[in-house]
């Protein structure tokens, strides 16, 4: 392959795996608006309370003398996974539960509050600046040729797309397959009807905030190890680019979260393989806001249709 | 870093008695770093009738202060802003004890030009302020010595994904990056290239001379090239003062804390000399005079900048130490 | 006290226990390049366990709690006021007691007050502003500190460029605000509620972006500095007169030179604005566009099956509310002297959003008692500087909660008939 070609793989490779981590924190959104048609903004924060429980896990283990990654691996992604989910499940219940049935508004800047809140609790509590932990996984795959240009996937870079693809599969078989997700789909079309029918809204809700929180707890851990650092500011970035990519999947469609991560990642890319990178958050959020012109409901959403 | 400094100065100055009799007292006003903040805090300043001040910390919160207190006759010493914009606009009452980043990129360049000598060199900036302003003077330099850097660009601070830019910088060739900005970005981009295979040398700024580089880059961080001044807290003549910063439980080695200190002392020792606390005969004093500080010698020219400060090439390691380069 | 009640407590204390445990009971820290934790101390673990007991028991008598709350009244802002003043024969007497206050006080107060009145009033410029987006014609707009940015940077860049006063730049940059309104609202306000509100937020990073990145131009990081400040006819409120041939306003009066004059002279220019604002957008409201707003607001459905045209009303309100942030944009640069995108970041947009939301959407008197206390609370709470944003943030949460419709919620205009 010419050097050209392999380095538009590079970049490509390189999208694909940002966008993956987009896509993660994107289904968060995604699910709770399809369901109460409200933006989660606190959800960025459950992001990084989770990067900052699996750094606290992973160094605790290996201080402690543990030495099995795997086992290490595990431990700290059920512990992540179980802390953000309790962090997600309060988020619902204090600054969404009461508020439901008032002004779209006003749940959205309480849950604004919330943010700014869980960021300086964070700050106050483990400090702001950087915490690096050492490289885990190492190693990765390359080819082409050395002198020319060589293409390199790192094994941590496989395992973000892995870790998406599954979870993503996962999730679209539970949301159409089980019970929970069938009362999931039956609130996301009707609250109220879905209430008389004696499914205990709330308690969908609830779970809808969990399993959000778990997927963010998820990209956490993975983003935690890629990048190696963790401060209390990288929930509000990770966040915005996450509900970018949401919106521009379509919001409320798991597959269109997806969709929009992995596009919005590539593009990042592309516009940093061949433009200026300061460029790259402009074209990102001019993608979006072309997209929304050509439809107004995303790539892969329902259009809305207006209720008297 | 400013406060540690300064309020060890003052309390230095007060043990030995005062200034021709009289005491100082140190007020802490905070801005946060934030430029509305600075106006607001700057105002209050001129209010409290106070009119000597050490400060600003960030340039973009120095800047707009500046120029109230100019305006209003009162005495400025910053030891942390380093944006030569400050005092490009003929301020009489501004100065600073710190080097200007305009000495500091010509020195870094030097330095490439001579002992590096670089065949594909690239220059990264972080967009800042402090980093993009460091870069430019860089590049410009670099160019009269005829040596053209193959790329020139900007990420964005806070950033946490730098492969795009690696990738770039591979298919370039580069085997040298100067890097305007901070540790915590340089510190990814120098771990996210050992991973992606980049063999580039890489070197930087003060800004990214912080022991938490090599925390963030691990032993990617192992020579890397770093600009730093010098050392004051290693300095023997200022032992028994990192001895009392310390009994205080405060941290000495911060890069500001011994120019604070320096500026209480040219504000001091121009009040003893003086005889007044008059903010513009200070003034006058200090551009006409040469201070012996814990810095060292300190001349100002016209604009209120040091003369000379001194720069040292540093070799980082990956346990967060230095040696001085070779050159 | 049922066993329920005991059990539900018992869940929450577990919560906030889970909650804390690991991100306040465990520092990370690093030794070296290593990473490693320490337990906290002694003393913050009293911390969690006295958070946990507070969140234990009053979960355990949440019902006492909830029906003493319930017994408080609810300060309703407007009763605090005696009836006889409220007639509507009072108003304008009143009005006219407020203004002449606002114009006496800077004179008897200090240099740093003033300043402060003067930032709070450039929030009341934005609030009202966004009052009208939001709180009106209920667009959720995120980013409305694109259009403070772009009127900040229209003065500041045609002061130093062309040398232009404040007084020819002011409605300049109100028109040029009010132009990026238009052409950002021309094609995105067909998008509905929640991707309007993502859509503006973007375009504010947009704006913030570049003037970041051209830096030719704008001085990218850099900033604007040396803005030139207001003048009264030409008279400069310096020490010594900058320009040649220009007078200084000392001189001019043959007065001795004071420095607070400035400071003060800004409040007042302030305050004109701002009562130009409040009377304008009074004025635009008791007209049909403005009960277009509102009605649009309320059902847009039934406001196009009357043959309302809904992408103008709604281009209307998004266009006058950016040239109002331009108009507080340009005073801002004059104020400050000194711009740089750092100044228009996110979390602006989000304090003058929380300022029509607490206030009380469309609610006036509600948004300039909100931009009020926003902007002396964080002042006063300086002491607990580290705490200052996590409060904030909590402050958002509890208002919401506590009193969703704002401090001082907007009443409409309506008759009672007198019963005898």
């Amino acid at each position: 392959m010419s050097e050209f070609s392999l380095y538009l793989l590079q970049q490509l490779i390189n999208g694909l795996t940002i966008g993956s981590t987009y896509a993660l924190i994107a289904i968060g959104y995604t699910m709770v608006y399809g369901i109460i048609g409200m933006i989660n903004f606190a959800h960025g924060e459950i992001y990084m309370i989770g990067s900052y429980v699996t750094f606290i896990v992973i160094a605790g283990l290996l201080g402690m003398g543990m030495v099995s990654l795997p086992i290490i691996l595990i431990i700290a992604l059920v512990v992540a996974i179980f802390i953000a989910s309790t962090y997600g499940w309060t988020v619902e219940r204090v600054a969404y539960r009461p508020l439901r049935g008032s002004n779209r508004l006003i749940p959205l800047i309480s849950a604004i509050g919330m943010s700014i809140f869980l960021q300086n609790f964070v700050v106050l509590a483990q400090g702001s600046r950087d915490v690096a932990l050492p490289p885990q996984i190492t190693g990765g795959w390359s080819f082409g040729d050395p002198s020319n240009f060589e293409v390199s996937v790192s094994y941590m870079q496989m395992m973000i797309f892995a870790a998406t693809f599954v979870t993503m599969t996962v999730l679209t078989l539970f949301i159409s397959r089980s019970r929970m997700g069938r009362a999931c789909r039956a609130c996301s079309e009707d609250l109220g009807m879905t209430n008389l029918l004696g499914i205990d809204t709330n308690k969908i809700i609830a779970l809808t905030f969990i399993i959000g929180a778990a997927l963010a707890a998820v990209a956490g851990l993975l983003l935690g190890l890629y990048y190696g650092v963790v401060n209390p500011f990288i929930g509000f970035i990770a966040g915005l680019k996450a509900f970018t990519a949401a919106v521009l999947g379509g919001i409320g469609s798991i597959p269109g979260a997806v969709l929009g991560g992995l596009l919005l990642g590539v593009t990042e890319a592309m516009t940093a393989a061949f433009f200026p990178a300061e460029y790259k958050d402009v074209v990102a959020f001019s993608l979006l806001v072309l997209i929304l012109l050509v439809r107004p409901s995303g790539l892969l959403g329902k259009p809305e249709v207006e209720k008297v | 870093m400013q406060k540690v400094g300064v309020l060890a100065a003052i309390d230095d100055i007060n043990a030995a008695g005062g200034i021709n009799g009289m005491q100082l007292e140190g007020v802490i006003y905070d801005d946060a770093c934030d430029p509305k903040q600075a106006v607001a805090v700057a105002n209050k300043i001129v209010n409290d009738g106070i009119t000597h001040v050490v400060g600003h910390l960030c340039s973009s919160s120095t800047e707009p202060a500046a120029d109230i207190y100019e305006e209003e006759g009162v005495l400025m010493i910053t030891a942390a802003s380093t944006s030569p914009t400050i005092t490009d606009k003929g301020y009489q009452m501004i100065f600073r004890t710190i080097g200007l980043d305009s000495l500091q990129g010509p020195f870094a360049a030097q330095y490439v030009i001579n002992s590096v000598k670089p065949q594909r060199m690239a220059i990264i900036h972080d967009k800042q302020q402090y980093g993009e302003g460091l870069a430019t003077a860089v590049k410009t330099e670099v160019e009269k010595a005829g040596i053209k850097p193959v790329m020139f660009e900007g990420v964005t601070p806070g950033d946490k994904d730098f492969s795009a830019l690696i990738a770039k910088l591979k298919k370039n060739d580069v085997d040298f990056v100067y890097y305007g900005g901070y540790h915590p970005e340089l510190g990814l981009i120098l771990r996210q290239s050992a991973e992606k295979g980049l063999k580039a040398k890489f070197m930087g700024p003060e800004g990214v001379g912080n022991p938490d580089i090599s925390k963030i880059a691990g032993e990617a961080s192992e020579g890397l090239l770093v600009t730093l001044p010098q050392s004051f807290d290693n300095d023997p003549a200022n032992k028994a003062r990192v001895e009392a910063i310390k009994a205080k439980g405060e941290d000495p080695t911060g890069p500001f804390v011994f120019p604070a200190y320096s500026a209480v002392q040219v504000m001091t020792d121009a009040m003893t000399a003086t005889g007044t606390t008059d903010a513009e005969k200070l003034a006058e004093y200090i551009r006409a005079n040469t201070f012996n500080t814990t810095t060292g010698e300190l001349d100002f020219d016209e604009k209120g900048d040091l003369t000379q400060f001194s720069f040292v090439v540093y070799d980082w390691h990956a346990d967060g130490t230095k040696t001085p380069a070779a050159q | 006290m049922t066993q329920s009640k005991f059990y539900n407590a018992i869940f929450a204390a577990g919560i906030t226990f889970i909650l804390a445990c690991l991100m306040i009971g465990v520092k990370l820290n690093t030794e070296g390049t290593t990473l490693t934790v320490e337990g906290a101390t002694a003393a913050q673990w009293g911390w969690i366990i006295g958070g946990i007991t507070v969140v234990f028991f009053s979960q355990l008598f949440s019902n006492q709690i909830d029906s003493a709350f319930g017994k408080l009244p609810k300060p309703a802002v407007s009763q605090l006021v005696p009836q006889s003043l409220k007639s509507e024969a009072m108003k304008p007497w009143l009005l006219a007691g407020v203004i002449v206050i606002m114009l006496i006080w800077p004179f008897m107060a200090s240099r740093g007050a003033v300043d402060l009145a003067t930032l709070t009033l450039i929030y009341i410029m934005l609030g009202l502003g966004l009052n009208i987006v939001v709180g009106l014609a209920g667009l959720l707009d995120l980013g409305f500190v694109a259009f403070y940015a772009v009127g900040a940077y229209t003065y500041a860049l045609l002061s130093l460029y062309f040398g232009l006063s404040f007084w020819i730049c002011l409605p300049l940059s109100a028109a040029l605000a009010a132009l990026f309104g238009f052409l950002l609202g021309f094609p995105v306000l067909r998008l509905r509620g929640d991707y309007l509100a993502i859509v503006t937020l973007g375009f504010g990073e947009i704006i913030r972006i570049l003037l970041n990145n051209w830096t030719a131009v704008t001085g990218g990081p850099n900033g604007i500095s040396g803005i030139a400040k207001p003048t009264l006819f030409g008279l400069e409120f310096t020490r010594k007169a900058k320009t040649e041939g220009a007078e200084t306003f000392h001189a001019f009066f043959d007065i001795s030179y004071s420095s607070s004059y400035k400071v003060i002279f800004l409040y007042l220019i302030a305050v004109v604005l701002v009562i130009f604002l409040i009377y304008l957008i009074n004025r635009l409201i008791r007209m049909p566009i403005g009960r277009a707003w509102e009605a649009l607001r309320e059902d847009e459905i039934a406001c196009r099956s009357l043959g309302l045209n809904r992408t103008a009303i709604k281009l209307s309100a998004f266009t006058i509310g950016a040239s109002t942030a331009g108009f507080a944009g340009c005073f801002f640069a004059a104020r400050q002297g000194f711009i740089s995108p750092e100044s228009f970041i996110f979390i602006e947009s989000a304090i003058i959003l929380a300022i029509v939301v607490l206030g009380g959407m469309g609610s006036q008197v509600g948004v300039i008692l909100a931009a009020i206390v926003m902007t002396i609370l964080p002042e006063l709470a300086r002491e607990f500087a580290e705490y200052r944003m996590l409060l904030f943030g909590l402050l958002m949460v509890v208002m919401m909660r506590w009193r969703p419709e704002g401090l001082l919620p907007m009443k409409r205009p309506q008759l009672e008939l007198n019963k005898q």
